[in-house]
């Protein structure tokens, strides 16, 4: 019995030794040497000093990287909106009626297209001569041009609207998961009961939905903090700061500047933040409880 | 309420949608499509006044679209192939095998999907170039050769598949690794569906890291490439709305054609 358990353990840790081997030089090892490598002023232009924790100090001085750190906490701000949308939008489309598969098909379609591919679009969408201006201000919404994307106080948030577009598609499919696992004995007990169909929702269904909601809300937090992509592609965090983020900075410091001690630093500080933040999001699910898969 | 009413609302709640998610990509169909620059027009031309093809002509002969098809393609199939070995091997043991160190293996994973490295592009870089494989194919996919998300959907999958059918394989004296290779991969066949075509859509649209690691231009894949159009090309909308369909026309087709199995992946990520 022993030994059967001890060569079970070798064949098992033989199977997985490729993958964990990837695992450790590609996933473990960055969050490893992250940690020695904010201590130096390792760049590829000079020798590498220690130099402590003089990249932290600098970088709570460090007037762009608080600004990059403060528009990734409003970028979070599209959490609730993708939630709340993106439930709608899955119990519209779990509707029993004919075509409603085509029309799933159709909301998911942005969420497997390239992202240099929709910030092109949308860029175009969104330019002085474009259609989003035209129409808004055919209908009087607007009363001049506005160039959504070079204007620093509009910036941030259509970026935040352009992520929040993609991703729509794939919270739907992630809440239609949970809504079908719903018993439809609870929503006929409800009925019976003389619920309407909002008190259905607020009492039989979001109660329901709570470990999908967690999950989302964890992915979707995350998501938000690293978003990256869509703001290199169209603002490149500008017009100024505006629209830098924190991904966007460290990245600038990291593969543009070559400070990679002192993006590896920002790295490690963001990383606290959104694990404070996953914390924070447990806590308020606390009754919710995920499963990790 | 009526039902009839409640459909009716419903549909149009539906097309509502569907034109709001859909749209931008109509519109860029519209531009490919438009002859000349009339995309610049004032009021934006919207649709076509007459459809041709010479922007999708014109950008093929100007970009070397099959060169990039087949950087893209190099990349996806590797970057496939080596997901779906590396994590199926991985996650077969974490479900069927009952060995020390399989609660921390697991804890393990689970802690770099909640601690996220910000830096992580960085040290792949310098790992990419300590292994001198800059500016290689390599180089692009093997820091994504195997994810935590898929070993956790494999995991799944093989929790599915009961204990008896080892056990059988025992009885008969095959190797695990026979075992595994002939009686119980060919059961997980969906859940490698799922991988797969998760793998190939990150493959297909990644952009960003192939420009970090390939210093040559020619080994870009299609997304990385139409970076490039545009910033040479800002001026021609209708060429890089044509190059954009080119680009974006087979993942959305493999999407078209395996929804069923990817929706039922996607939504098996997570148990309630």
């Amino acid at each position: 019995m022993y030994k059967g358990f001890r060569s079970e353990s070798f064949t098992a840790w033989a199977f997985m030794a490729p993958g964990l081997l990837f695992l450790a030089v590609f996933t473990f090892w960055p969050i490893i040497y992250g940690v020695p490598l904010s201590l130096t002023d390792y760049s590829v232009i000079a020798e590498t000093n220690y130099v402590g924790l003089d990249n932290f100090t600098r970088a709570f001085q460090d007037h762009n990287f608080l600004i990059s750190l403060w528009n990734s906490l409003v970028y979070v701000l599209i959490v609730p909106v993708i939630q709340i949308i993106s439930i709608l939008m899955a119990i519209l489309v779990n509707s029993r009626i004919p075509g409603v598969k085509m029309f799933r098909a159709a909301y998911y379609i942005p969420v497997v297209t390239s992202m240099v591919a929709v910030a092109l679009i949308w860029s175009w969408l969104l330019g002085n001569n474009g259609v989003v201006n035209y129409l808004l201000l055919k209908a009087g919404i607007i009363s001049e041009q506005v160039s959504w994307l070079s204007t620093s106080s509009t910036a941030l948030y259509v970026l935040m609207f352009i992520t929040m577009w993609k991703g729509l598609g794939y919270y739907m499919m992630l809440y239609l998961a949970g809504l079908q696992g719903i018993p439809a004995d609870l929503y006929e007990a409800a009925r019976v009961d003389g619920a309407g169909p909002l008190r259905l929702i607020v009492h039989v269904t979001l109660p329901l939905l709570r470990p999908h909601i967690l999950f989302c809300t964890l992915i979707s937090v995350m998501g938000a903090i690293r978003v990256f992509d869509e703001v290199y592609i169209l603002t490149k965090g500008g017009p100024g700061t505006s629209t830098l983020t924190s991904s966007v900075y460290i990245f600038q410091k990291g593969l543009e500047q070559f400070n990679f001690g002192y993006a590896s630093a920002l790295g490690l500080i963001v990383s606290v933040m959104v694990g404070a933040l996953s914390v924070l999001v447990f806590r308020l699910n606390r009754k919710g409880g995920v499963n990790s898969y | 309420m009526p039902r009839s009413l409640r459909v009716l609302i419903t549909y149009l709640l539906l097309i509502l949608l569907a034109l709001f998610m859909m749209g931008p990509f109509l519109w860029l169909l519209s531009v490919s499509l438009m002859p000349g620059r009339n995309v610049f027009a004032n009021p934006p031309a919207i649709l076509p006044t007459f459809i041709a093809f010479d922007n999708y002509v014109q950008v093929w002969n100007f970009m070397n679209f099959p060169r990039y098809i087949l950087n893209t393609v190099i990349i996806t199939l590797l970057g496939v192939v080596f997901n779906i070995i590396l994590s199926c091997l991985t996650a077969y043991p974490l479900a069927a095998f009952r060995f020390k160190g399989r609660n921390l293996v697991f804890t393990l994973l689970i802690s770099t999907m909640i601690i996220p490295s910000a830096t992580a592009m960085i040290v792949h870089y310098l790992t990419i170039q300590a292994f001198q494989l800059g500016n290689t194919f390599f180089g692009v996919v093997l820091p994504a050769a195997v994810s935590v998300f898929n070993i956790f959907l494999m995991r799944q999958t093989f929790l599915g598949i009961p204990a008896d059918i080892r056990d059988s394989g025992k009885m008969d004296g095959a190797s695990e690794l026979r075992i595994f290779i002939q009686l119980v991969m060919p059961l997980v066949k969906p859940g490698i569906a799922v991988i797969g075509l998760l793998e190939v859509m990150a493959f297909w649209n990644n952009f960003l890291w192939p420009i970090v690691v390939l210093d040559d231009p020619e080994k870009y894949p299609l997304a990385a490439a139409l970076t490039y159009l545009n910033g040479q090309f800002s001026y021609n909308f209708g060429w890089i709305a044509a190059g954009t369909m080119i680009s974006v026309l087979p993942i959305i087709l493999v999407f078209l054609f395996t929804q069923k199995y990817y929706m039922e992946g996607i939504a098996g990520a997570i148990k309630g």
